[in-house]
């Protein structure tokens, strides 16, 4: 088990057993993605499934997700899903369309744990979202690394 | 690279929305009024009810737009934070009561009510050049739309001047010269020297922006910004006197304005976005009509026409065509912005939250666009002909066009209450 998650206490896991449920027939995925939204940025995922869910890794590693995985048996298996500390975001948003900038920028920073950061790479400042990343209590730096590229890094305070 | 300030507490949508609602409902003021004044339309322009229709236009519909949306803009696209909003709601309130008083005493004819009123839109504009002046300081990136913005400022100064000293003429007259050429040097320091740069600059930065097209190369720029540089001063004395400055001036202007149409339609091509919204459509609609508004205002500078009908129909194609359809289509695109950013953005990332085409209303859109794009065709050609019938079916049409322009809006502006905010995701579905 990876060392941090070790020190994870009991009140911070949140257990989701998918095993019943799909011998049932039913799809978790959307049971899964429900849990991972609600989870609070210090706690983690322990995913109980008949069956190694590969495809869930990718999915969750998109969204800042990493994972550790626990064969019990052949068909009974535990994924920790955490939160990567000190993991770095890219977002490029520059090919959209206002306010779709916007929203993207701050469904990531939602998703940031507490070391996290997100690298924003805009075609200007966003002046209408900085307000809203300090008001949920984000701290933000702009530059312009080059020409035409504006970088806006973003992190919990 | 130093950062320049930023807008701590963010441009706060409600400013520009108000010039914006005002703006519209000048427009739809004036349309309305067109098909009533069809019989002074189809003889001469200078009569106190066109000229009271013309600054309806030019004063409560174009310039109030601009401002109000120069109040979204300076921090977006020159990234400043605007120096005083609370200026800016106290210069819209003088404003407006100088634009009615100037628009009402230019309809009854009464001329020193029009010159206190004029002196009253002057002080509604020095305190917009004040707040836009002190927003600016210390400005550094003098880009194309920056350059751009500080000629349409001057030309906005100036022109203001001009028209004081106008109507201060009509009560106690002083200007030299003839009265009709100095009009029209009026007019066209209004036109090319603070509503052109602020289209030419401002569309420089959107409609990438919107179309998510590169920005088109900087030879166009330059050609836009010189051709206005050197057309603008020609025109002007050309029309006061130097009569031989006149073509050459007007060809400049002509430069400029093919180099802008040459722009957009490299940003059209160039563009990721697979298919055109409403607002995209009017603006684009709208360069369509800088070729007959340069030809025509090249026959006029030539001397080729010079029948008053001629400046009717160049004022409808300009004004109503190029100016009033570009700023109509770019409202489409910034009053719903506005509203989502009012009502929306604070939910943005934790829920789901409707997307600027969830506010839109695409058939009425759809409908305004040809009843507005048709209604200015149609206007212009029946007040070339000044047949009283055809400029009243004309009015007719476009009367219909911003009344379904109107709905559109007043349709976004109601996400605003309360009653959509509780229910985002209504709308979604």
């Amino acid at each position: 088990m990876a060392p941090r998650l070790a020190t994870v206490p009991e009140s911070h896991r949140v257990h989701l057993d998918v095993r019943e449920g799909l011998r049932r027939g039913e799809e978790p995925f959307a049971r899964i993605m429900a849990a991972v939204k609600a989870l609070a940025p210090d706690h983690v995922l322990v995913l109980r499934a008949p069956f190694e869910p590969v495809p869930l890794y990718d999915v969750l590693g998109k969204r800042g997700f990493a994972h550790w995985t626990e064969r019990h048996a052949p068909d009974d298996w535990s994924v920790w899903f955490y939160r990567e500390v000190g993991r770095r975001t890219v977002l490029d948003v520059r090919a959209l369309e206002p306010p779709e900038p916007m929203v993207r920028v701050l469904e990531a920073a939602e998703r940031l744990g507490p070391d996290d950061e997100l690298e924003v790479r805009h075609e200007r400042r966003p002046v209408f979202l900085y307000p809203q990343l300090d008001e949920r209590g984000f701290v933000h730096e702009t530059d312009e690394p080059e020409p035409g590229v504006v970088r806006i890094r973003v992190r919990r305070r | 690279m130093a950062s320049p300030p930023a807008a701590r507490s963010g441009p706060s949508p409600l400013v520009p929305l108000a010039y914006l609602t005002c703006a519209a409902s000048a427009f739809l003021a004036a349309a309305l009024g067109i098909g009533w004044l069809a019989p002074d339309l189809a003889s001469h322009y200078y009569q106190p009810r066109v000229l009271a229709l013309t600054h309806t236009v030019t004063l409560g519909w174009i310039t109030l737009a601009i401002m109000g949306a120069s109040y979204q803009l300076i921090p977006i696209v020159l990234e400043r934070p605007v120096w005083s909003e609370r200026l800016a709601r106290w210069q819209l309130g003088v404003l407006a009561v100088a634009v009615l008083g100037m628009i009402a005493h230019f309809y009854l004819g009464t001329w020193p009510e029009l010159a206190a009123a004029a002196g009253l839109l002057a002080v509604g504009i020095g305190l917009y050049l004040l707040n836009v002046g002190l927003s600016l300081r210390g400005f550094t990136r003098w880009t194309f739309t920056a350059r751009m913005a500080m000629l349409g400022y001057g030309g906005l100064a100036l022109t203001m001047l001009f028209g004081l000293a106008l109507a201060t003429n009509r009560v106690r007259p002083f200007l030299p010269g003839e009265f009709f050429p100095t009009l029209h040097a009026h007019v066209h320091l209004a036109l090319l020297g603070w509503v052109t740069p602020m289209i030419f600059g401002v569309t420089a930065r959107v409609y990438p922006m919107f179309l998510l097209a590169p920005m088109p190369g900087r030879w166009p720029c330059r050609l836009q910004l010189w051709g206005l540089a050197v057309g603008l001063p020609s025109v002007e004395l050309g029309l006061v006197g130097v009569r031989g400055l006149l073509v050459p001036g007007a060809l400049a202007v002509a430069v400029a304005a093919g180099s802008h149409a040459w722009w957009v339609l490299a940003a059209v091509r160039g563009r990721k976005r697979p298919g055109l919204d409403w607002g995209l459509r009017f603006a684009l609609t709208a360069t369509g009509f800088l070729l007959p508004a340069a030809m025509l205002g090249g026959s006029l500078a030539a001397d080729l026409l010079s029948r008053p009908r001629v400046a009717v129909a160049y004022a409808v194609i300009v004004l109503g065509g190029w100016v009033s359809l570009t700023i109509a289509g770019m409202m489409l695109k910034i009053v719903p912005f506005l509203v989502w950013h009012r009502a929306f953005a604070p939910r943005a990332g934790r829920e789901r939250v409707p997307t600027l085409a969830n506010l839109s209303w695409p058939w009425v859109e759809g409908t305004a666009y040809a009843l507005l794009t048709g209604g200015v065709a149609l206007l212009a050609v029946a007040a070339l002909v000044g047949e009283v019938t055809a400029i009243r079916v004309a009015a007719a049409v476009l009367a219909l066009g911003a009344l379904a322009f109107s709905l559109v809006l007043v349709r976004i502006l109601g996400h605003l209450s309360p009653r959509f905010q509780k229910t985002p995701a209504a709308l979604v579905a």
